[in-house]
């Protein structure tokens, strides 16, 4: 039991942030082992952000407790900071400071700068450090915020939706850059209200909801009970395999429309693919649901209150 | 819209407003006197104290009435208070509001960018009549507190004035901050309004800068004098101000249609750009207070440069102060108290170091506003992810903020001791270091009250500070007439920093002012250290 509290990267107990009128975050236990990718996910207002801001030390539990790498988060949040890299969900304003000027303030601020490791991650996302910092677009604005947590190496980062923002191309930079700090030994903690993301890079998944954990999911399990809205036309030669269809596992809500068939699919697209496999297809779209439709159909719940803090 | 997002200032400035009208109404009936001989008293005391002041503010009209002892105590000092809300308010709405994406927002949703300059500049044109008419309403109220009456016609004319004075400084500042980059609007706008306010006030000592005073919209404020008996009231001049307003306020507007957002209206290309993906190599940014004074050089660079000047003007009026007190015969029972070489530097000592007092105070409400603006731009929660305490992040602010306090108040200090010598005045060099250095625990007092404020409250603290720093400019100027306690008289850093040049430093008055800003200090931080941050 010992060796497995001194292993754990980030351990929290009964963690408690009571904002009133039932906002906040309640009573938190998570445990979260060094080297894990640990997805946090949950709507918009659930109390991700305000778990990330207890983490850090940020505002103050209004009960229990959060540890990072054994060391309580408030009382030895400097040590703490020393190891951890933070993105925030809000990117900071820095003015008219230079992207360069920002490196080098927030690293003077940690001892000093790695120059070629900042220069390396610069160059992956095509960042140009000479420009302000208020002539950035958003995507660079976020990019830059990517860099100042990446920066030192950190062995645990703690990343508040750090794809908004980004394009494709930089949000698959970012997931690279993620599995190259995991693989150089870090933990990773980072939140999103997007269950597609956390699928491409997380080991295991908490699942927030109006404040409070309902669900921790290893990858497979998640896969499971994920679910796509899908649709499909076939041609107009083509027998629609509706019998299939029905009784194909993990396919649910079918209706048929001419040659247009719309259904669920939970977990697993192996029985849809089977259904309609030899069946000439013209087109196929496969939507995810937003978090909200998701807790619907898999907790059977009303769409949660929104809990900003 | 303009409006909803001022009611702070509406609210803090109409107090302000009510506040100084009515105080130094009820303050006249306290030192007046009832006979025409002691009114008449004060009347030549009041001139004597006009005369060293004469740089800054005209001569006053019949200061032994009521209208115009509050004519010259509380209108004139609110119309440079209100200039500073104008240019806060006007460089806010045109560069602040742009960067925070209100502007975008209002465009937007399909209002015109003549519309919303004409509908903010409108809105802050009701702001600028309401807080005027506060002002009016505290002085009708301090009269009627004194069983005396006023004519309705004199107390609307001065606050139809201050208004129309408030809102062409509005609308220049608009201007300007059209025409300058984001980061440079508010440095410009205040450069123009300060160099029209001295183009005016120094033309009372200056005959050479007579014939610039026309272009001040302070020039056409001062032409009129309504409140006191026999004062005079020119509409021509309110119609100029009222010209002013529409016309910069038309300008601004042509200039908001014809520029980029957040781009100034003449963009000049910069020379030659590479792009880097290196950080910084500069040393500085790894030592701690060096790099916070490093980014805010160019403002460091300004007010140094701004006291500087301001210290070398100072030197010279006093020769002209001098003469002018000398030759008023009723002045010299008051000037034999001074031996003859300590004239100067009593002169010197009262108006060049309240001056320096004010902008030290000045210069410490600029840096809480920074530290406020750190919270609500996210770069405190940014600062706090790094190794670095709480304690240690106010420490650090506080040490800036001296840093900073040191450099201008020994830049000033040393301009004026060679500038004095120069003009052939001798100051007493120790003298002279210490009242300078002085200027640094006053600014520290501030600092602390801030810093205490900025833990608290960030997004109330400029506000707060400000007040605060009213209150106690209040307590010096009322202590002696409503007879207040020694130990409220010791909370206002003004009546702690005494008189250095003339008396040397008081070890004491030292001492309670360092007490001060360590108590602010201290407490700042265990409020930052219970404090939430970002939430």
């Amino acid at each position: 039991m010992l060796r497995e509290m001194a292993a754990a990267a980030i351990r929290t107990s009964r963690l408690t942030k009571d904002y009133g009128r039932g906002r906040g975050l309640f009573d938190l236990d998570l445990q979260i082992p060094e080297q894990e990718v640990f997805g946090y996910l949950g709507p918009n207002g659930s109390g991700k952000t305000t778990t990330i801001r207890l983490l850090m030390g940020m505002i103050r539990a209004t009960g229990g407790s959060a540890h990072i790498f054994g060391l309580d988060s408030t009382r030895d949040s400097v040590e703490v900071k020393r190891r951890v890299g933070y993105l925030p969900g809000d990117v900071p304003q820095f003015g008219s400071l230079r992207g360069a000027e920002v490196v080098a303030y927030l690293g003077g601020m940690r001892g000093g700068v790695d120059r070629r490791h900042v220069r390396a991650i610069a160059e992956r996302f095509d960042l140009d450090l000479n420009r302000r910092y208020r002539e950035y677009s958003s995507g660079n604005k976020q990019k830059l915020a990517i860099l100042l947590a990446f920066m030192h190496r950190p062995d645990l980062l703690i990343l508040d939706e750090p794809t908004s923002g980004l394009d494709p191309l930089n949000q698959r930079e970012f997931y690279a850059l993620l599995g190259d700090a995991r693989d150089d030994g870090a933990t990773v903690f980072f939140s999103s209200h997007v269950l597609s993301e956390v699928e491409h890079v997380c080991d295991r998944v908490g699942i927030l909801r109006a404040g409070k954990l309902v669900k921790v999911a290893q990858l497979d399990e998640l896969r499971r009970i994920r679910v796509h809205r899908v649709e499909i036309e076939f041609a107009p030669d083509a027998d629609v395999p509706e019998g299939r269809l029905r009784s194909a596992s993990g396919v649910e809500n079918l209706s048929v429309s001419g040659r247009v068939v719309m259904c669920t699919v939970h977990g697993s697209f192996d029985g849809l693919l089977d259904a309609i496999a030899g069946t000439r297809v013209v087109d196929l779209v496969s939507t995810e649901p937003s978090l909200e439709e998701f807790f619907l159909t898999f907790f059977g719940e009303p769409k949660p209150k929104a809990l900003t803090p | 819209m303009g409006l909803r997002l001022g009611r702070w200032g509406i609210a803090g400035f109409s107090m302000v407003a009510f506040v100084s009208t009515f105080v130094q109404t009820t303050g006249f009936y306290q030192i007046a006197g009832h006979t025409p001989a002691e009114r008449a008293a004060l009347g030549a005391s009041m001139s004597a104290l006009a005369a060293q002041f004469v740089a800054l503010f005209p001569p006053p009209i019949r200061p032994d009435t009521v209208g115009g002892y509050v004519e010259f105590r509380a209108f004139h000092s609110l119309a440079i208070i209100f200039a500073v809300w104008a240019l806060a308010s006007a460089t806010g709405f045109a560069r602040g509001d742009e960067e925070r994406g209100i502007v975008e927002a209002a465009l937007a949703s399909g209002t015109s960018r003549g519309a919303l300059t004409a509908s903010r500049t409108i809105a802050f044109a009701i702001a600028a009549g309401v807080a005027s008419a506060v002002a009016a309403a505290g002085f009708v109220a301090g009269v009627a507190s004194g069983h005396e009456t006023v004519a309705a016609g004199g107390v609307v004319e001065a606050g139809a004035l201050l208004a129309a004075l408030t809102v062409s400084c509005y609308a220049l500042s608009l201007l300007v901050a059209q025409l300058a980059a984001a980061r440079a609007a508010t440095a410009a706008a205040s450069a123009l309004l300060l160099g029209l306010f001295l183009v005016n006030s120094l033309s009372r000592v200056f005959a050479s800068l007579s014939t610039w005073r026309w272009a001040s919209p302070f020039r056409y404020y001062e032409l009129s004098q309504p409140l006191p008996p026999g004062g005079n009231f020119d509409p021509r001049s309110l119609l100029v101000l009222i010209g002013i307003s529409i016309l910069a306020a038309a300008a601004a507007g042509w200039a908001f249609t014809r520029r980029d957002l957040g781009a100034p209206l003449v963009h000049v290309p910069p020379l030659s750009y590479r792009s880097s993906h290196d950080a910084a190599r500069t040393p500085v940014w790894r030592i701690a207070v060096v790099r916070s004074l490093y980014v805010s050089r160019l403002g460091l660079l300004a007010w140094s440069v701004g006291m500087a000047v301001m210290a070398a003007v100072f030197v010279s009026l006093t020769r002209t102060i001098v003469q002018v007190l000398l030759s008023i015969p009723t002045l010299l029972p008051y000037l034999s108290i001074f031996v003859h070489q300590r004239l100067y530097p009593a002169v010197l000592g009262y108006t060049w170091f309240n001056v320096a007092q004010l902008m030290l105070a000045a210069f410490a409400i600029t840096y809480v506003a920074r530290w406020s603006a750190e919270d609500k731009d996210g770069r405190l929660e940014i600062f706090l992810s790094t190794p670095q305490s709480r304690a240690g992040i106010v420490v650090e602010r506080m040490a800036v903020l001296a840093a900073g306090a040191v450099l201008i108040a020994g830049v000033s200090g040393i301009v004026l001791f060679y500038v004095s010598h120069a003009q052939g005045i001798d100051l007493n060099g120790q003298r002279l270091a210490a009242a300078s250095l002085m200027l640094v625990p006053f600014a520290l007092v501030f600092a602390g009250v801030g810093s205490l404020l900025a833990a608290w409250n960030p997004r109330a603290a400029v506000g707060l500070l400000g007040g605060f720093a009213f209150a106690s400019y209040l307590d010096t100027e009322l202590a002696t007439i409503y007879k207040l306690p020694l130990w409220l008289q010791d909370l206002s850093a003004f009546k702690l920093f005494g008189t250095p040049l003339l008396n040397g430093v008081d070890g004491r008055n030292l001492a309670l002012m360092m007490l001060l800003a360590c108590a602010g200090l201290g407490s700042s931080i265990l409020a930052m250290q219970r404090r939430d941050v970002g939430a």
